[in-house]
Order: C-alpha cells, then structure tokens, then sequence
C-alpha cells in the first residue's frame, strides 16, 4: 500500500512517518510503503500524479489549497475507482468535524493515535464528489477553487485561478490564458462563471476575463465596446448584452468614471 | 455572537403564552380581592359585591391580553417608551370600553340599583385611573425585569468570550502535536516546548485580570513564538524591535500574545512561503505603542475568523475598563500589510 504524508508542518509529517514506519514493521503483510512528504497542497497533487499512492494522509488546514481542494482535484483527475483514498487529519476544526461525521468520511485528529491510524487504514474508503463538496460548504472553505489543474496528456500542471487572465471558448474546449500560456481545458464557461463569479465577468457569450485585470474600456470602430486587459495587446469584444454589466463594475472599482 | 437585534428584545412578556394568562387571571383576581375588602363595600354585600368586581376586572384582564397578544409583533419594532405608552392607552380604551358596555348590560338586566345613573361618569372615570395605575405599575416591573435579565446574560456572555479568547483549542492540539513528533527526534525541544506552554497556560487560566510588567510579557511572547517557530520551522520569521530598557511599564498580561496569534494564523500561516512578523515599540514621554505587523496572503483575503474578532474585543475592553481614552488598540490594514498597535501609558508604580 503506497501511502502519501500531506502536511504543512514538518514535525506532524515526521511523526506520521513515525507512526507508519511502526506499523509496517509490525504488520509486515500490509505492505505499507510511504512514497514522499508534502507541503502543501500543489506538492501533493505533484506527488499523487507521479506516485499514483493508494492513500493520501491529508491535512486539511493548509496554506494557499486546502486538503479539501486537493481531494476534489483528485477525483477530478481521476476515475473513481484509480483515484487514490483520502484520510483527513486535522488538528481541531470547531464544528467543521461534525461535518466529517454527517459525510461518513473517515478523519484523524491530532495527535494521532497509532492504533487509530491503523485501523483507518485497514478500512480506507474512497471519496464520491458529492460528500467533498458538502464537505466544502460545512467545514466553510470557499466553495471555488484557488487552483485549476491541467492535463496534457501525460503532464499535470496547476493553475492559479489568480494568474488566469481570461477564459475563452471555442467550439468544443475552453482555452485558459494565464501568465504561463494557455492550456485548453474540458469545463464549460457557463459552470467556470458560476464557480468563480467573484473573480471572473463575463463580457462576451464565448469570454470571461478575470476582474483584476479588466482595466478599461474602448470604443470599437462599429460603435460597440471592448475591454482592454492588462498585458493584452489587443482589447476583447464585449457583447451588447454584457456592456451594462462590465460598466458597472468598471465603475463601482473607480477605474472608468 | 448574539444577534443585536436580540438585544432589543421587546420587554413585554408574552401575553399570548398560556402561562402569561394564568399569572395575569391570579393577579386580577387578587386585585378583585382588594377591591372587595375595601371600606366602601357593605359589610352584608361583600361576597355578591366580590363576584361582581372579578367580573369585571377578568373581563377587562382578558381582552387586555387578547389585545397585546395580538399587537405584540406590531410593537416589536418601536422602542421601549412608545411600546409603554401605546400599552397604557390599550388598557385604558379598553377598560373605558368594558365600563361602558357594564353600564349599558346593568339597563339590560335591570341592576340600575347597582350602577345608578348619576354615577355614570364617575364610574367611567373611576376604573380608567384603577387600570392607568395598574398599568404603569406593571410596566415598570417588566422593564426592571427584563434589564436585569438583560445584565445577566451580558455578563454570562462576556465571561464565555474572555475564555475563548484565552483558550485556543487550535494552538493547543497543534503544540501537542508537535510535542509528540519531537519526543523522538529531539527530546531536549520537546522538554523545552512542554515548559513554555505550561508558562503560557499558567498565565492564560489566572482569573483575575493583572497588570504585569512589559518585560514579562515580551518573555511570554517569545515563549509562545519559540512554540509556533518550532511547529513553522522556516516559514516563520520574527523581527523584534524593541526598547527593552522597559522596566518600570506595566501591562495587562496577555495583551501583546493574542496580537502575535492573530498574525501567525491570519498572516503566517495561509501563505506557503510563510513570512516575516515584526514587532517593535515606539515611546512617547507619557506612552508607549506596541506594534505587531504580519505580511497579508495575497491569494483570498483571509476572512476575519470569529476568535479572532472576539481577541481583540477583549483586549479593547481591557484596556478601556484599565486606561480609558489613555490606551487602547489601533488596527490599520493596507493591501500588503495588517497592523495591530496596542497604546500603554506609562504611569508611575501604583503606591
């Protein structure tokens, strides 16, 4: 069983290297074989792609994605039945760990017990999408995500949502523009709106621009609109029916009068 | 957090719980009692006169609870005086009106012997100043009642939010964690980490609120910093600043710490690069500012969590009931850097 460690903390990683090293020298029919310590959730995404670990030990307050981000990009990566299992630890969540118990998800709290541990692994379930998103909501981490993770092919690259410049769609993919490239991706532009309806406005029926780097407006020579971006050189076409909104917004940030 | 609209809870009771009517019917009762000892009532006629009164008064007591019954989610929006005097003129109309209609059923039955004519309007007058009393007097018991009801739940309130801003399950969970990793690889630290939480828990389970001296509290605070960069490792960076040539200052104890939490959980640990915590003292003739700064996360601006909100309204009323407008606590925020200052005025030891 290939196990990967989740944790920001160096002392929690090494003492659940600790546990796990005990229990696999007892139990040495379990085959318990730790493939690598992350530090956050990016690092641990990276190792699940190229470890492919039957459980992740994940912690679930962790700077920049959350443990719970990081099981859902999982899945999304995954079919079901290949995504690895997810065991959350945590420290002391208030009334988020009610949430843990009303999903049936299976969680450690710090310090962990060794016999605990052990027993959780014994009996690893695998997440479904719909118990990580009411995990979301109770536990009361944003409901968007801080990252979007990319395949090409056999490589895997993440995305912050706070680098992507402007969604674009096309026919049958939606091109991301970041600060890195673009990336084509397999989401629609209608679910990316609704997710990330705070950072992102939509100005055209095939376009949505990221708020932060919409920076004004310009006239077209057909006597419509079109949004200028910062560190774009061309403006984009905003549709008629999406000029009100965009204005107001221009406005309400004081970046047109 | 209570709601502040509760706050402004209508101080009436209920009128249309159950229990509400059964104690007014008793109180009317005992006020027919009353009524009937009186001198005026003829010594042969009391118990006739009795039944007639708590008639009467049962009748008046009914309707009056039926009415502010259904008025109560009406006066539920105005302020304490309007909802009195609209209560007034609800018991006084009604009573006005139940006198009247008594005098008009007492022609119906022929009782004219009972309510003669000639005394019509002194009837009238007579059970309209009985209920405006009556009224008032009520009244003024519901609102000292409820003020008092009021004080006490205040009071538990606070006391709940002092411990939970002392107390932080997070830090502790997390420290012990961190113990029981280092048991292993580094047992000095680990003995060292067990000493500064029992100093820093030692401290935060007094009860009474002290006074401690700068230098003692600066000593907590590295302690409770020496726990948190062990947990952090190189994520957190702490640059001190500060005049130690302090002695003499005092301070409520736990006053600097709480600051130092806030920046680790708000500031240090969202950020995966981790960041710098800068605290430094700046001194006037007749005060001194402390300040505590921690880097804001650049990805989603961290959402005041609710401890933290109640952290630093028990230092602000700390420092109110200890100073007054002499001391306090600043907070500035920009876009790249939140800033806590706590002001001490430096007094010279209390004799």
């Amino acid at each position: 069983m290939k196990v990967l460690i989740v944790d920001d903390e160096g002392p929690a990683r090494q003492r659940l290297q600790f546990l796990l090293d005990e229990i696999a020298e007892v139990s040495e029919g379990a085959g318990i074989d730790v493939v690598g310590q992350a530090a956050n959730g990016r690092e641990a995404l990276h190792y699940c792609h190229d470890m492919a670990p039957d459980v992740v030990l994940l912690d679930i307050r962790m700077p920049d994605m959350d443990g719970i981000e990081v099981a859902m990009h999982l899945l999304a990566q995954n079919n079901l039945d290949q995504a690895p299992a997810v065991i959350f630890t945590t420290a002391f969540g208030e009334h988020a760990l009610a949430a843990f118990d009303a999903q049936a998800v299976d969680y450690l709290l710090k310090p962990i017990r060794k016999e605990r541990l052990q027993t959780a692994l014994e009996r690893v379930t695998h997440l479904n999408r719909a118990q990580i998103v009411a995990l979301q909501q109770n536990v009361g981490s944003t409901a968007a995500r801080s990252h979007l993770c990319i395949r090409l092919g056999d490589r895997m690259e993440l995305v912050a949502i706070n680098n992507i410049v402007y969604f674009e769609a096309d026919q049958k993919y939606v091109t991301v523009w970041h600060d890195g490239g673009e990336s084509l991706i397999d989401e629609t532009l209608k679910t990316l709106e609704q997710e990330f309806s705070e950072q992102f406005i939509r100005i055209h029926r095939n376009a949505l621009v990221a708020r932060q780097y919409l920076v004004g407006l310009d006239k077209t020579k057909e006597g419509g609109f079109s949004a200028v971006i910062e560190g774009l050189a061309e403006p984009l076409e905003i549709s008629r029916r999406n000029v009100a909104a965009v204005k107001k917004y221009l406005k309400q940030v004081g970046r047109i009068s | 957090m209570p709601d502040p609209n509760d706050n402004e809870e209508i101080f009436l009771p209920d009128f249309c719980n159950v229990r509400t009517v059964f104690a007014v019917v008793v109180l009317a009762q005992l006020l027919s009692f009353v009524l009937a000892l009186g001198p005026h009532v003829i010594v042969g006629e009391r118990w006739f006169q009795l039944s007639l009164i708590s008639l009467f008064i049962q009748w008046v007591a009914l309707s009056n609870c039926a009415v502010l019954c259904l008025l109560r989610s009406f006066l539920q929006r105005f302020n304490s005086l309007i909802i009195a005097v609209v209560c007034v003129f609800t018991v006084v109309g009604l009573t006005l009106v139940i006198s009247e209609a008594s005098f008009v059923i007492s022609r119906g039955f022929a009782l004219e012997s009972l309510l003669p004519t000639s005394w019509h309007l002194e009837f009238l007058l007579r059970n309209m100043a009985i209920s405006m009393i009556i009224a008032i007097v009520a009244l003024r018991y519901f609102f000292v009642q409820n003020q008092l009801q009021q004080s006490i739940e205040a009071r538990a309130q606070a006391r709940i939010q002092a411990l939970q801003a002392r107390i932080r399950p997070h830090f502790l969970f997390n420290s012990l964690n961190t113990i029981a990793s280092l048991t292993r690889t580094q047992p000095a630290i680990a003995e060292e980490i067990i000493m500064d939480l029992a100093d820093l828990f030692r401290v935060s389970l007094q009860t009474d609120d002290n006074e401690v001296s700068l230098i003692d509290e600066l000593q907590l605070c590295r302690r409770y910093l020496h726990i948190e960069k062990t947990r952090l490792g190189e994520r957190l960076q702490v640059v001190w600043s500060i005049d130690e040539n302090l002695e003499l200052v005092k301070m409520p104890s736990l006053s600097l710490q709480p600051l130092l939490e806030n920046a680790i959980y708000h500031g240090i640990e969202p950020r995966i690069e981790g960041g710098i915590i800068q605290i430094s003292s700046q001194i006037e003739p007749e005060k001194i500012h402390l300040s505590v700064s921690n880097p804001v996360p650049s990805t989603r601006a961290g959402s005041s969590h609710l401890s933290h909100q109640i952290a630093l309204q028990n230092i602000r009323d700390r420092f109110a009931a200890l100073y007054g407008e002499h001391g306090g606590l600043e907070i500035n925020q920009n876009k790249h850097e939140f800033t806590a200052t706590l002001t001490i005025p430096i007094r010279l030891q209390k004799p």
